[in-house]
Parts: structure tokens; sequence; C-alpha cells
């Protein structure tokens, strides 16, 4: 025992060496029976917890990209859905329109809305439609509601229609079932109101308000407007009545110009 | 007795070099040859039993995934290590210089035989656009390790530059 201790603390270096060659030999020339159990204890010694741990954060990656492209199709998705419910809406616009009949003696110009200008109330709009269309100024205009308002401005392409809303507008009017008459106009702060209407007149809320084809610019029995308030007060001439508009001016988008047929 | 926990943490830094560092500390596809700096530091500053056993599972990790040139990787560095070893007997390692050209002449030297050893085609390229590069970078990192290990750069001096 002696001995053998005495030749070890003799030789250690020379052991050290030749057991490191040695294993470096057999890894060498022992392949892969040898190897193969070899390095699956490397992997699963050193490699494997920074192998899992990379996976791990590869996945989180993988994760992160997946949910900024998910994000992207769903923005996108949802800009579609939009698109095609504002189709939809289009699409019943125009079908309410497309059995919408002219009356008699006129054409109509179909026109969209491309600008609207008002400051609390849209008092007038720009539609595509212009001198090369037959366009003339005071032309009445109207849409599947009722009537909106006239052409008050035209250019080659383009015209402006002054809306019922611009205080400045009048329509001679009548209540369509006792055909007595008055002014439309709007008042901002009352709204729409029926003007010099007689104090005996007979009118009752929810009648129709209808144009008179008084003053040549708008044919007669265009739908103006609904009595929603008569008011009639002892020591004055006229009744206060006011009007909810047919046509309603905050969503105007398709329009129709009435062109007299020339005779 | 060589106390074996701080080594087998080198061999799992090794293993974590491979997995993920040496992607992320590569520049421009060169890369640190962390196995030989570190087995070629353990050679200049430990005994030679330790650089021959920390040679051969420096390797034996590093290298695992080489396939039939695995024992060849590992005598090599092996064959490194104790050369380094004994030039180190030999020279005067008191300047950092020394070391550090003993850490150029050795990681050059390594880069070229794994080079070799790998059957690598367009050797006369490789060599300006991978063995030189790489060897002059580990180098570089080696040098930092000197500068910090012998007190000449600190985070105090660090500090103070910024």
């Amino acid at each position: 025992m002696g001995t053998l201790r005495t030749l070890f603390a003799r030789y250690w270096r020379n052991i050290h060496f030749i057991s490191v060659f040695v294993l470096a030999v057999l890894l060498l020339l022992g392949q892969p029976f040898i190897n193969s159990y070899v390095k699956e204890g490397v992997y699963a010694l050193f490699y494997s917890p920074f192998a899992k741990l990379k996976l791990n954060i590869n996945k989180l990656v993988n994760v992160s990209d997946n949910n900024r492209t998910l994000m992207e199709s769903l923005v996108e998705a949802s800009f579609q859905i939009s698109l095609h419910e504002e189709t939809v809406k289009e699409n019943e616009r125009l079908r309410s329109i497309l059995g919408f009949e002219p009356p008699p003696g006129y054409t109509l110009i179909p026109a969209e809305v491309i600008a609207v200008s008002g400051h609390y109330l849209p008092t007038a709009v720009t539609i595509n439609k212009g001198e090369g269309d037959s366009l003339r100024v005071n032309m009445p205009v109207i849409n599947q509601q009722g009537l909106i308002g006239r052409v008050s401005d035209v250019t080659a392409d383009y015209a402006e229609v002054q809306l019922l809303t611009d205080p400045t507008n009048r329509v001679a009017a009548r209540v369509a079932s006792s055909r007595e008459m008055g002014i439309v106009k709007f008042i901002a702060g009352t709204g729409m109101i029926l003007d010099n209407f007689p104090i005996q007149g007979t009118v009752t809320v929810s009648d129709t308000v209808i144009s008179s084809g008084l003053g040549r610019v708008y044919p007669p029995g265009l739908f103006v407007g609904t009595v929603v308030r008569v008011e009639r007060e002892e020591l004055e001439p006229f009744c206060d009545i006011k009007l909810k508009p047919a046509a309603n001016f905050y969503s105007i988008e398709e329009l129709f110009i009435l062109r007299e047929v020339e005779q | 007795m060589i106390r074996i926990l701080p080594y087998l943490l080198y061999l799992w830094l090794l293993a974590m070099h491979e997995v993920f560092l040496k992607d992320l500390t590569s520049l421009w596809g060169v890369s640190i040859n962390l196995v030989m700096l570190m087995i070629l530091l353990t050679a200049i500053y430990k005994s030679e039993i330790h650089t021959l056993w920390f040679g051969f599972f420096g390797g034996l990790v590093t290298f695992v995934a080489s396939g039939s040139a695995w024992g060849w990787h590992i005598l090599v560095i092996i064959l490194i290590a104790i050369i380094a070893y004994h030039l180190k007997e030999r020279m005067n390692l008191e300047s950092i210089r020394a070391k550090i050209l003993l850490l150029l002449g050795g990681l050059l030297v390594h880069n070229l035989l794994v080079l070799f050893i790998a059957g690598q085609q367009d050797i006369l390229w490789t060599i300006f656009k991978q063995v030189i590069p790489g060897a002059v970078y580990t180098t570089i990192i080696g040098w930092l390790y000197f500068l910090f290990k012998e007190g000449k750069l600190t985070k105090e001096k660090i500090k103070a530059i910024f």
C-alpha cells in the first residue's frame, strides 16, 4: 500500500496526463458508441437548462410577433367591417331612393354631397354636379325624405345648395290637409317654423306641410315638414307653428336636383 | 485537491455562451473564442493539472456538437493549453503585454487548427475574415480581464471616465 502511494506520488502528473489523453483518444476512436452516451450526459448536464431557456424566450418572442400580427389583422378587419357597414347603409339608402319619383314635369339629376358648410347646423352643401350637368341657380333640391333647398351657386363641375336651414331661405308652403298657406323659414335657436299662417287657419299637430309652388322656385307638393307645435295668441294675427323638417340635414349624402322638363 | 465547483460554473458559462451569448456578443460574424480564452487564463493563473483537466472538460462541453471531430477538438485544446502553460513557466509574465502575446498566440493557433479540423473551404479568406479578427476580439476581452484582475481598471476609474 505504501509502495503504491509512493508510486502515485511520484508519477501523479503522468497519471493525470495519461488519463486525459486516454479519455480524449477514447472519444476520438470510440465513436459512436461511447460518444453518444457522453454527449447525452453533456447535453443533459450543461446544455439542457440553457436550451430550454432559449426555447422559452424564442416562444415568447414568437408570441409577441404573433400578437403584433394579430393586432394588425384585427385593425384591418375592423376597418373592413366598418367599410362593409358603410356599404350596407349606402345600399339601404340607394334602395329607398330607387323607387323615388320626381314631381310631374321634372326630371331628377342625382348628385353627391362633397362638402358641408355651416357653423352649428349645416346651412349649405357642395355637390359634385355643375353647369356641365345642366344645373342652374334656383333649381330645387330634394332627397327621398323631402325638400332640401335650392341651388344657390353653380360652377362648371360643382354647385352649392342653400339648405332650408339657412335663415335667408324661404319656402312658400301650405298645410296639405287645409290647403292654407304660409312661409316656411328657419330661425336659429327656434328651428323650422311656418310663418304668416293666419290665426283662424286650420292646422293641427302632425299635419303635413308641403311647398305651395308660389314664388316659382319650388314646384308644388314637395314635402317640407310636419307640424309639431301650434300656438295661437289672442291678439296676434298669425299662429306660431313649429315644424319638424322632412329631411335630416345632418345626414345628407345623396340628393337630387329637379330639372324642369322643357316643353 | 482541485475545487470542482468554480470549474463546473465555468463549464456552464461555456455552455451558456454556446447557446446564448455567442450570437449576442458576435460583431460582424466574429465571435469570442471563450473556451480557449478561459483555458489560457487557467494556464496563466493556475496549475498544470487544472489546465489539463479544464482543457479536457472545456473542449468536451464546447465542441459537443462537432460530430466526429469532437475528440480532435479536445486534443487540440489540451495541447495548446499545456504548451501555453509551459511557455508561461519560461516567460516573464509580470507585464500584461507578455500575457496578451501568449493569449493572442494561443487563440490564433487554436482558431487556425479549428479551421483545419472543420475542413473549411476558402482557408485564406476565412483566416482574414474569422481567424485573425476572432483572435484579436477575444484578446481584447482577455486584456480587459487582465486590467481588472491587476487593478489597473477599476469601477471607480470607469465611473470617472463617464
